[in-house]
């Protein structure tokens, strides 16, 4: 009976501490935090994952925990904390080559082009880097972002081949030679024909309104003053007078704003090929 | 004899160890209501989330949801607030729970102005029997989406249905007085320029608005009457026509600014001295 009584304990005693085992979650110990930080990871949730991994850092600092940590930072726009974690991965870690073009990456949609293409100069185009050829693209593509003078057309081209060169032969020309309009002629259009600056810069309605609202005024501020009504001559002649000056202000800032619009499509563009071409490394997948 | 014993002696042990993971999750919950209530809304949705990942028996999972919920509300981010929400309904385990979670859904919808799919929820609970005995409430959060829709009148008579809610109904017949009519506005000054901004109490823009009609009519007439064809039809449409036109988009534009501020005025007071529940 004794013997029936202690192998109960014994059973018991075993089964509770497996139920402890099983039920006991410390949502805070590494583990926990790490597994909470995957979860976080993969739903999107990047800036909570960022900072849960961190925590883990501190108590396992490996390379996989630190790839993610940059990954999400870079996801949610925090470049620099990014770039900073990406540039700290050492040669003969296995994530080294991602981590480099990650880098390159976040420098380039920092938009820090010089330090780009100096950090692409440094390490990127030495002949053991796997991911040389994107690393080279990447470097010529940042020319057409910033307002550095260009390589030559030749060299430019020279790292291109393939179906895509005619499109990038545009960009190339369009960056060279700009279609832009100047302000400084639209002011000067209006100013002999009123509206004539509108239309240079593309806005045929306003220029045609301008052109009838400034004339008829005019018109009839003359005809008002031939027939002795100098009040409403006045008063029209103003009239058109502001007419002719907002007109050639307008002129500019039309060309101007035509400026903006063609550079702001001809970046978006570009932005779409470079990423429809796959020039940047494909990301990791660490949600199989 | 024994034996029993041995068996009371483990059922106990096994209550302990499942009560210390409860007393986890406890915890966890507490600290998460903390940060809640410090307005640490970022941390709070963390720790949340951090429940609902490892509660696998569900026992916060409702809570967890609601607090994140109204973590999301309080920051502004209705949207996933909604979804919090949605999800607490989801994990309901009462129909209290699932009626309580439908009201947080309304209320965030209240806030963010989709008011068309605030009374439809409203609808539904109203037609949904398990609820009956919670009308006043219903109600309750009806007359509140009709005040944040801005139309008062639909709000004073939703809270005339619940007897507690008095006060309520009283300033929202009170702002409906108050306010002008936009199409009279609108319509006396299409036969009197400037009068519907005198209507709307701008006696300033009302008779400057009278006076620059009176003087283009003057001058578009007199061409006209000077047989100046040309001119007159130049100043009619140039000068008259865009006052008069002004005139009357101004009337419409004023009555609906001053209706505004009449309506802002009544929030603020619900917002800042009105100590019921709100949205």
């Amino acid at each position: 009976m004794k013997k029936i009584f202690l192998f109960f304990i014994f059973f018991y005693a075993s089964g509770f501490s497996q139920a402890i085992h099983q039920n006991e979650v410390d949502l805070f110990s590494p583990a926990n935090i790490k597994k909470f930080a995957d979860y976080l990871y993969c739903s999107g949730d990047y800036l909570r994952a960022a900072l849960e991994y961190e925590k883990y850092f501190s108590a396992d600092p490996n390379d996989t925990v630190k790839f993610k940590i940059a990954t999400a930072y870079s996801k949610i726009g925090k470049y620099s904390k990014a770039s900073a974690l990406f540039d700290s991965f050492h040669e003969n870690s296995k994530f080294f080559p991602f981590a480099r073009m990650e880098f390159f990456e976040t420098l380039f949609e920092e938009k820090n082009y010089p330090e780009l293409r100096d950090s692409i100069s440094n390490a990127g185009l030495s002949n053991g880097f796997i991911f040389k050829e994107q690393a080279k693209k990447i470097y010529y593509f940042s020319y057409l972002y910033s307002n550095e003078s260009l390589p030559s057309k030749s060299d430019f081209l020279s790292n291109f081949s393939g179906p895509d060169l005619n499109q990038i032969k545009y960009f190339y020309d369009w960056k060279n030679n700009p279609p832009y309009k100047s302000p400084l002629l639209a002011a000067l259009f209006s100013a002999v024909i009123p509206g004539s600056g509108k239309l240079y810069a593309g806005e045929i309605a306003d220029g045609v309104t301008a052109l009838l609202a400034t004339a008829s005024l005019g018109y009839l501020s003359y005809t008002d003053f031939k027939a002795g009504h100098y009040f409403r001559g006045w008063l029209f002649g103003g009239l058109a007078a502001g007419f002719y000056a907002g007109n050639i202000y307008g002129s500019a800032a039309a060309a101007q704003i035509y400026n903006v619009k063609i550079q702001f499509d001809f970046e978006n563009s570009l932005k779409v090929f470079i990423n429809s071409k796959n020039c940047f490394v494909p990301e990791i997948n660490f949600c199989k | 004899m024994k034996i029993p014993i041995a068996f009371f002696l483990s059922l106990i042990v096994f209550s302990t160890a499942n009560l210390f993971a409860q007393n986890e999750f406890a915890k966890e919950f507490i600290f998460a209501t903390k940060l809640y209530n410090e307005e640490n809304y970022y941390d709070a949705v963390t720790e949340c989330k951090r429940l609902v990942f490892f509660d696998s028996d569900s026992q916060y999972v409702f809570k967890a949801y609601i607090l994140m919920g109204k973590s999301y509300k309080m920051g502004g981010k209705f949207s996933d607030a909604i979804l919090n929400f949605t999800n607490a309904e989801l994990n309901a385990k009462t129909s209290g729970e699932v009626f309580e979670s439908k009201i947080e859904i309304i209320r965030a919808n209240i806030l963010r102005r989709t008011t068309d799919r605030a009374l439809q929820l409203l609808d539904d609970l109203d037609k949904n029997g398990n609820f009956s005995s919670r009308t006043d409430e219903i109600n309750y959060w009806r007359g509140w989406t009709y005040i944040f829709a801005e139309r008062w009148k639909e709000a004073a008579s939703s809270f005339s249905k619940i007897d507690s809610c008095e006060q309520l109904q009283q300033l929202c017949m009170q702002v409906e007085k108050d306010k002008y009519s936009v199409t009279f506005a609108n319509l006396i000054s299409h036969f009197i320029p400037g009068a519907g901004q005198i209507y709307t109490g701008n006696y300033v823009s009302g008779f400057l608005s009278l006076g620059w009609n009176i003087l283009a009519g003057y001058v578009t007439i007199n061409s006209f009457a000077a047989d100046r064809i040309f001119d007159g039809l130049v100043e009619l449409n140039f000068f008259w026509l865009r006052f008069y036109n002004g005139n009357i988009q101004n009337a419409q534009k004023f009555a609906l600014y001053e209706n505004q501020k009449i309506s802002n005025k009544a929030l603020n007071y619900l917002q800042f001295q009105y100590n019921g529940t709100k949205p």
